[in-house]
């Protein structure tokens, strides 16, 4: 469920990277209040190396033939709380991001928000913890895990699938989007459900105060969240009512209302034009400038180089001289330093 | 378990490829940092059918992976973990989207296959321009950086044990998944059953590991508020890479070539 950068566009990206990065700081802030925060950073990065290691064990699905691995946000949550848990998976999805290109570096954010916030910052406090608020019994386990796993996995695919249609992409409707990505991680939550209210069944047994430990984390409040929302949304009117009116796609309510407009009274699509020579200069350099024009080519999409085989051979040739760079400035070093250097 | 392997030595060969000595090697992790997200963040601009305009692009990971020495086989296996929802993605758009764009002999290129071949490319580019990064600055110096861009001290611990304890606790859990191999007639995954008792043991055990790293750097004198910035400043060859990159992506995007 990694976004990649490919698939979203900056405004979307960006606007998420701030979510992302706010909830990080009120979750920071939040445990460094905790009189045992030092205490838990160690437990969280460990938690963290446990979940990344956890999920490259795989299981088999009985009657489907098929395997799985676990996610571990609602299982980290019922081991340390919401808010820690959430620091963990973060700082794995880092890891995952870097290190593994799992999820792109610009992604970063929708992925720590699908990933991350949804499952423990939502989910956690709304679904698991009040199941189990009138005492821990393995039957109240089993039933807080499969609906906190299926609700945090379905609402983070519906994150996944928000974000594309925003970035505008992907051309894959939003009903056909969903119709594909829902119904797979239902089944997938209910699996995960399954194996966390084992997981958790287990180390009640075994530790039961870890299990109540966590129960017993205060979490965020709404106060917690007064000035990081103002903040956010001074953010959101910037990314949101700057860059988007150049990123988005489709035309914005103004383009769509004087094409609505102009097409009733013309009869036809008609965009307005203004005549003079000083509007013509104006208009070719912007042609030649204009950034992110309409997500496509700042010539006519639709009959641009882009799309035609002087714009694939363009590319082929870019490749060529890319590559041909490359390979003279490998050759270059290899020259200068007197020994072969490995590289393609 | 082969998961397991390939995670721990894509882990040792990246930390050994952070510690080579090349030109990018040496530049500032901000200037490295700022170059890789400008790449990514000017190549994310673009819509869906830029292919040629983005092709220009590709010149980033060809120069710096030739500057830096990187092996192309250690890098471009990692493209599979982001290959597949781009993929559908980009099959998705195929088949959506069969107008004819352009035809080469007799044959119809749709804008679809255009867009599949855009989103494939700009995944490229993208990954590349963060691998490279990773792979040329040590994680010692990518924690500092974060420090100085005000990310807080104690996430960026938790980033970095988190890092440090994955290759130890991965050998815990292939030594596990080892045992439990041998035991259980060379089957390739754990049965569903097992696996609540399999992953409980190791985060218990993990939990208690936790506690006595945690007592190790109490011992040690260990507190976050002792956590310091390093110092290392910008050189005139760092920004002159910031600037040049900038400058040049701004070019491609901005100007029409193709």
């Amino acid at each position: 469920m990694h976004m990649s950068d490919a698939l979203l566009s900056p405004a979307v990206a960006i606007a998420f990277d701030a979510v992302s990065a706010a909830s990080i700081g009120i979750s920071v802030a939040k445990v460094k209040g905790d009189v045992f925060s030092e205490k838990k950073i160690p437990i969280m990065g460990v938690a963290g190396a446990l979940v990344f290691a956890g999920q490259m064990i795989n299981f088999t699905i009985p009657g489907t033939g098929s395997s799985g691995h676990i996610g571990g946000g609602i299982m980290l949550a019922g081991l340390l709380g919401g808010v820690p848990a959430f620091l963990s998976i973060a700082a794995v999805l880092i890891i995952q991001c870097l290190f593994f290109a799992d999820g792109g570096l610009l992604a970063l954010g929708c992925n720590i928000f699908n990933i991350g916030v949804i499952p423990c910052l939502v989910v956690y406090p709304l679904i698991f913890k009040p199941v189990l608020a009138k005492g821990i019994t393995s039957k109240r386990i089993g039933f807080a895990s499969i609906a906190a796993c299926v609700a945090g996995l379905e609402l983070g695919a519906l994150g996944v699938i928000a974000q594309t249609q925003l970035s505008g992409i992907a051309a894959l409707p939003f009903g056909t989007f969903s119709a594909l990505m829902l119904p797979i991680h239902l089944a997938i939550g209910i699996i995960e459900g399954i194996v966390t209210a084992g997981v958790l069944g287990f180390i009640h047994q075994m530790r039961p105060e870890i299990t109540q430990a966590a129960l017993n984390e205060t979490g965020i409040k709404a106060k917690d969240l007064n000035r990081p929302i103002a903040v956010l949304a001074a953010m959101a009117l910037l990314t949101g009512g700057v860059l988007s009116l150049y990123a988005s796609a489709n035309p914005d309510g103004l383009e769509w209302s004087i094409d609505k407009t102009t097409q009733n009274s013309l009869g036809e699509a008609s965009e307005l034009e203004a005549e003079g020579l000083l509007h013509e200069k104006a208009a070719d350099v912007q042609s030649q400038t204009s950034f992110l024009p309409d997500y496509s080519f700042a010539k006519d999409p639709q009959n641009s180089a882009a799309t035609s085989i002087s714009g694939i051979v363009g590319a082929a040739i870019t490749f060529a001289f890319a590559s041909g760079a490359g390979l003279i400035v490998a050759k270059i070093k290899r020259l200068n330093q007197g020994k072969p250097a490995e590289n393609g | 378990m082969a998961d397991l392997v390939s995670s721990l030595k894509d882990l040792r060969v990246l930390e050994g490829l952070a510690a080579k000595n090349s030109v990018i090697h040496r530049l500032h992790p901000f200037a490295k940092l700022s170059m890789a997200l400008s790449i990514i963040c000017f190549s994310a601009s673009f819509g869906r059918y830029s292919f040629a305009q983005l092709s220009l692009y590709l010149f980033y990971p060809f120069i710096m992976m030739a500057l830096a020495e990187l092996p192309y086989s250690v890098l471009l296996p990692r493209l599979a973990a982001a290959l597949p929802f781009c993929l559908f993605a980009g099959i998705a758009n195929v088949a959506m989207e069969r107008t004819p764009a352009f035809y080469i002999g007799s044959i119809a290129i749709t804008f679809g296959t255009v867009s599949l071949m855009t989103i494939m490319l700009k995944m490229y580019i993208c990954v590349m321009a963060a691998l490279i990064m990773v792979a040329t600055t040590p994680i010692s110096d990518l924690s500092a950086q974060l420090r100085r861009l005000h990310v807080p001290g104690s996430f960026v611990l938790v980033f970095e044990i988190t890092y440090r304890y994955i290759g130890l606790l991965l050998e815990q859990a292939l030594s596990m998944a080892t045992a439990y191999r041998l035991r259980s007639g060379d089957r390739k995954a754990l049965l569903m059953r097992d696996m609540p008792s399999f992953l409980g043991q190791m985060l218990l055990s993990g939990f208690d590991r936790a506690e006595r790293v945690y007592a190790a750097m109490q011992c040690r004198g260990y507190a976050i508020d002792h956590i310091r910035q390093s110092k290392k400043k910008l050189k005139t060859a760092d920004i002159a890479a910031i600037g040049l990159t900038l400058a040049l992506a701004a070019c491609g995007r901005f100007f029409i070539f193709w």
